[in-house]
């Protein structure tokens, strides 16, 4: 049985490269850095605050990648979302990173609220409206022990040494924590975190608070698609960056 | 390949289209948020469009060892849930008529009857589906999350719905298109053989509500079960869509003969109501094997003889049809 090509096989020479540079044991080169602003408005401000309260904070485009077919049954997709701009900036003890990225088709709905009332006790229920639709989505990876790994965990979800966190945004269903140690192990807990999301003139703009992260610390980011079926590994993604 | 595999024949030749198995299994697993589109258990016209419409022809499985692709099945292929407007009518005093809402479209069992035409004659038969609980499940390789898994003891197949995230690759994966997804929860279900039923040695609800008593219950490698004897003794029962590479467990036995005019009807070699090129088309070139088997077997019973095959096929009560064994399926945590 196969279903999973190896990744390299699809991927073009750009990609391939620039996935040899992300694995785990490789320093990202400083060509990868990020600058982290530093506020002395409250983290609250920043993530509500509007446009206006990130004014003064450098931007850096980041280049994002489309990851090859992980299987045969996929149908392929076009790098329509070529990069993300990235702002991130450190205030009242939170990181927070701002990513804009340019999507002109706005994949998201708002679900029918489920009444708390067990179902059977009520007239109607809440139905499935659609089964095939998928919503644009975007997530910060980064090392779940920073500071104390000197090297990047695997780009592809961590690995058993190197563990990462995920901040993951789904543009209808909100923001949840991840954690994973390796592809095909991300794992949901419970959590959520403080989130900004706006969509206008085909833009995404999506402030995530994050905790606190030292300098040097590894981050990547992903974006989904959701006109372009996307979910799981088939997404957009960035090579690790590192925090300045 | 799993210890032991439950696994189920229906017999074709006694479905009415009654669709109590399909209400059976509705009230029981699927009358919650987000399930009111689908029917673990549905029952379709033959020939006919099917549920999801063109489920047949749309693509997964496998081929060549390769999972084939297919489209997501939409909402208009199921048919979207409606409900009635009772609290209009019922409670507020409104005087319009009880209407459906959002106006039916399509649905389950949507072209009713409507059959096909063999010469100037028409023909259709009822078709009652369940998830295959396939030896080799397409949609369990298709699942990049590991949320599906074949259950050891029995063979069941089972979505964990922790694991599950709703990329619904196993619904693109399935030849049969027997996962749906729940848009509220956000995960994909399916058929669960009624397993917590079968722990307690209770038969699955749409097999122990059929009034015409066409499903057999029990362990494939159990030589006891009517299912083994029927599949792997008499070879009266044979899987849907073999082509599609799963080895499904759940087995139909063939319409074989239903008479055209007469009170008795002709071999199928000679004069078919239900023509072979359709049967050959849902269960293989094998069905022709099994059809001058059948025909033979009733022939015998026809000239004053007995048929075991037959006999067991009548399934008189439930002892004969379903042979649930809980003790194999006690989970060592």
């Amino acid at each position: 049985m196969r279903i999973r090509q190896p990744l390299i096989i699809a991927s073009g020479v750009l990609l391939l490269s620039s996935m040899i540079s992300a694995q785990a044991g490789t320093k990202p080169t400083p060509g990868q850095s990020l600058s982290v602003s530093i506020s002395s408005a409250s983290a609250d401000h920043l993530l509500n605050g509007g446009p206006a309260a990130w004014n003064q904070i450098a931007v850096k485009r980041v280049a994002l990648n489309r990851t090859p077919p992980l299987y045969d049954t996929d149908e392929p997709a076009t790098l329509e979302i070529p990069s993300v701009d990235v702002r991130i900036v450190r205030a009242g003890g939170k990181l927070l990173v701002q990513l804009n990225w340019r999507d002109p088709t706005h994949d998201a709905v708002t679900l029918t609220d489920v009444p708390n009332t067990p179902p059977e006790t009520r007239f109607r229920k809440v139905q499935t409206e659609a089964n095939d639709r998928f919503f644009d989505a975007a997530a910060v990876m980064f090392p779940a022990k920073p500071g104390l790994d000197a090297i990047a965990p695997s780009l592809q979800m961590g690995d058993a040494e190197h563990p990462v966190d995920i901040y993951y945004w789904n543009a209808t269903r909100g923001a949840m924590l991840m954690q994973a140690q390796g592809r095909g192990t991300t794992h949901r807990n419970a959590q959520s975190f403080p989130v900004n999301s706006t969509y206008q003139n085909g833009q995404w703009n999506v402030i995530f608070e994050l905790p606190d992260l030292p300098s040097g610390t590894t981050v990547a980011f992903a974006v989904w698609n959701g006109s372009q079926k996307d979910r799981d590994g088939r997404k957009y993604f960035s090579i690790w960056q590192v925090l300045e | 390949m799993s210890r032991h595999q439950y696994a189920m024949v229906m017999d074709l030749n006694k479905c009415l289209g009654c669709q109590t198995c399909t209400i059976a299994c509705k009230k029981l697993w699927t009358d919650r948020d987000g399930t009111g589109y689908m029917y673990w258990n549905n029952v379709e016209t033959r020939p006919g469009l099917g549920y999801p419409r063109q489920w047949d022809r749309i693509g997964g499985g496998w081929k060549d060892g390769s999972l084939q692709p297919s489209p997501l099945p939409t909402m208009d292929d199921y048919g979207h849930a409606w409900e009635y407007n009772y609290e209009q009518r019922l409670y507020e005093g409104k005087k319009q008529p009880v209407m459906p809402s959002p106006e039916p479209k399509s649905g389950c069992n949507w072209d009713e009857d409507v059959g096909g035409m063999n010469e100037d004659e028409n023909y259709f038969f009822y078709l009652p589906r369940i998830c295959n609980h396939c030896t080799h499940p397409a949609c369990l390789e298709a699942c990049p999350r590991k949320a599906i898994y074949k259950r050891e003891e029995d063979g069941i197949v089972v979505i964990d719905q922790d694991r599950c995230q709703g990329y619904r690759y196993c619904i693109k994966a399935c030849p049969y298109k027997k996962i749906y997804f729940n848009e509220v929860t956000g995960k994909s279900e399916k058929c669960i053989f009624c397993y917590p039923r079968l722990e307690k040695g209770q038969v699955n609800a749409c097999a122990a509500q059929c009034p015409g008593r066409l499903r057999f219950v029990g362990l494939l490698d159990d030589p006891e079960s009517p299912v083994h004897k029927l599949v792997l003794i008499h070879k009266i029962a044979l899987p849907l869509f073999p082509e599609k590479g799963t080895q499904p467990n759940v087995f139909y036995v063939p319409p074989f003969n239903p008479p055209k005019r007469e009170n008795y009807g002709k071999s199928i070699q000679e004069d078919p109501r239900v023509p072979l090129d359709y049967l050959i088309y849902l269960f293989g070139p094998e069905v022709e094997d099994v059809i001058v088997r059948l025909e033979a077997e009733l022939k015998k019973t026809q000239e004053g003889g007995r048929s075991e095959a037959l006999q067991l096929l009548i399934g008189r009560d439930a002892e004969t049809r379903f042979h649930v064994r809980p003790q194999l399926v006690q989970i060592q945590l």
